[in-house]
């Protein structure tokens, strides 16, 4: 659904995407990480072709983010929720619905329809004809996320969808994004939530500048730190450390007061055979966990370590 | 260019504009201002005139008063736009509604178009109704008193139909460049106004002397549409999107 090749923005002699190669495909949810000024709004911005690349290709189905009439197609068929909600306070729900409908080229009953959905499914219905200004933060940003599907998109981008929301609005736009997911709808979602990221997105970009790491979550987790088995035992003698560094599946021994700390490649089919030989050598396990690393680390990691490009 | 797009854009403005009372008061207070207090003036200063004069220098006096009023109707959408399209451009950078409008499926000139559009109607429609209350006034009196009507008549018709309209669009497409560089309705306003005077004197001086003779009112007019016309190359190099979202703060 989405192919960048090489996709680079400079404004003046500051690079602030510099050869995005990327990839995501339909039905997709994927994320984008990045700190602030990483480049993630700028990259949604020239996919969405509200802004000239610099250099590079990219591609929306069946379209270059190039030509006038390609954008416009583009345009059509993507959904956009920006970090500001940016809807018309002085009109109403309805109204700048309405509005954006018209302007998708949505026919009239099935924009009428749409809207109808769309606010009966935000529990909005009701107030459809108060001035959007009387709203709250968290309704005015599910007003903006209708009026980002609209016109059925089969792409959307969010742009920071739960920033500055509290936690029952942010939980009740992360809920509808999942059901968007199970819709099979293609979503991009820029956010600093790695929380977040972790619970809907399929697989991630780290952008900082240049994109560092894309992968799922757990993979990420994965292929920067060793996966981790702890064994709580209740006593840790000399003949259940002897039998378990011989074990040639365990690459590092660490012992904490009671647990034994392993480092192991593969712990789904190495435990079973580490559980056998403490056992054999007469200890006694209390229970067997894995010490996992969180996106968090992953995504400090790889910023920290990241040049800086700028 | 799609009309039809154009002209959703102008409802959604005017829409929002309508219930704006400080828009509405602000755009139909001058017009009927002068539309009433000036036919007024006039005839209590005709009525000062009448014992002197012969009826037929009373009909070319009167006939010449007139004119200088139906000035005043290409005083009023050069000022007014200041105040619309300093909300609707200006307004849309407040509300931060720029990227959400500027991700639809529609071309920057249909969007230009849209918003100058949703500025110069309510303006030329003010300025047309202002202009209707003068020609009632001036005729009810001049036919009480003089037996004929005044107006409508080819100056008024040429100030109307071509001059007026005109200097409306060079005011809007002022206010449009102004509008990319600023972000205080205030200030969009306060500069709009200041742009557009020199502007202003211009045109007056132009349809006062286009009063003269049929040769230098269309002399005015051709004047006024190249101006237009390179306001309008300006303001559309100004609204491109990329320029809005990466310029417009």
């Amino acid at each position: 659904m989405i192919e960048t090749e090489n996709l680079t923005r400079k404004f003046g002699n500051l690079t602030a995407v510099d050869s995005l190669t990327l990839h995501v495909d339909e039905g997709e949810v994927f994320g984008f990480l990045g700190p602030n000024g990483a480049g993630k709004t700028t990259t949604v911005r020239m996919l969405c072709c509200l802004i000239s690349k610099t250099s590079g290709t990219a591609r929306i189905g069946d379209h270059t983010v190039d030509s006038e009439q390609d954008c416009l197609a583009i345009r059509k068929m993507v959904g956009l929720l920006p970090e500001n909600v940016g809807l018309y306070d002085s009109l109403s729900a309805y109204r700048n619905l309405e509005f954006y409908g018209r302007l998708y080229e949505v026919p009239e009953q099935k924009r009428r329809e749409n809207i109808e959905h769309m606010l009966k499914l935000l529990d909005i219905w009701e107030r459809r004809d108060d001035a959007v200004g009387t709203f709250s933060k968290g309704t005015k940003q599910k007003i903006a996320i209708s009026r980002a599907l609209i016109h059925d998109p089969q792409l959307l981008f969010l742009d920071e969808p739960t920033a500055n929301l509290d936690p029952e609005a942010a939980k009740t736009v992360r809920d509808f994004i999942l059901e968007l997911k199970k819709e099979r709808r293609t979503i991009f979602l820029n956010t600093h939530n790695l929380d977040e990221a972790e619970r809907l997105c399929d697989r991630i970009g780290i952008l900082k500048t240049k994109l560092i790491a894309v992968d799922s979550p757990r993979n990420l987790e994965r292929s920067l730190y060793n996966r981790t088995t702890i064994v709580h035992m209740e006593k840790i003698t000399d003949a259940v450390l002897t039998a378990v560094k011989n074990l040639n599946s365990v690459k590092n021994i660490r012992v904490s007061e009671n647990k034994l700390i392993l480092d192991m490649d593969d712990p789904e089919k190495q435990n079973p055979e580490l559980v056998r030989t403490i056992v054999e050598a007469q200890g006694d396990i209390q229970y067997v966990t894995e010490l996992k690393s969180t996106l968090e680390d992953v995504y400090l990691k790889l910023i920290r370590e990241a040049p800086s490009t700028k | 260019m799609r009309l039809w797009k154009s002209w959703i854009v102008t409802r959604k403005d005017l829409s929002m504009f309508r219930k704006n009372r400080y828009i509405l008061y602000s755009i139909i207070a001058m017009p009927i201002f002068i539309g009433v207090v000036l036919p007024v003036i006039f005839i209590l200063a005709l009525g000062t005139q009448s014992t002197q004069l012969s009826h037929a220098q009373l009909v070319a006096g009167a006939q010449q008063i007139v004119n200088m009023g139906t000035i005043y109707f290409v005083l009023i959408p050069s000022v007014l736009p200041s105040i619309i399209a300093s909300y609707s451009f200006v307004g849309e950078k407040i509300e931060k509604s720029l990227e959400p409008l500027l991700a639809t499926p529609t071309t920057d000139g249909e969007l230009l178009l849209g918003k100058s559009l949703a500025a110069f109607i309510p303006c030329m429609a003010v300025t047309y109704f202002g202009s209707a209350i003068f020609a009632i006034i001036m005729d009810s009196w001049s036919y009480a008193n003089l037996g004929v009507f005044l107006l409508p008549n080819p100056y008024w018709a040429l100030v109307m139909g071509v001059i007026s309209p005109l200097a409306c669009v060079m005011s809007v497409e002022a206010n449009v460049i102004i509008s990319s560089r600023v972000n205080d309705i205030r200030a969009a306003q306060q500069l709009g106004g200041l742009v557009v005077l020199p502007l202003i004197f211009l045109v007056i001086f132009a349809s006062a002397s286009a009063a003269a003779s049929n040769y230098l009112a269309f002399g005015v007019s051709i004047a006024l549409t190249i101006v237009d016309i390179l306001l309008f190359y300006t303001s559309k190099a100004t609204f491109q999107r990329e320029e809005i979202l990466t310029k417009w703060k």
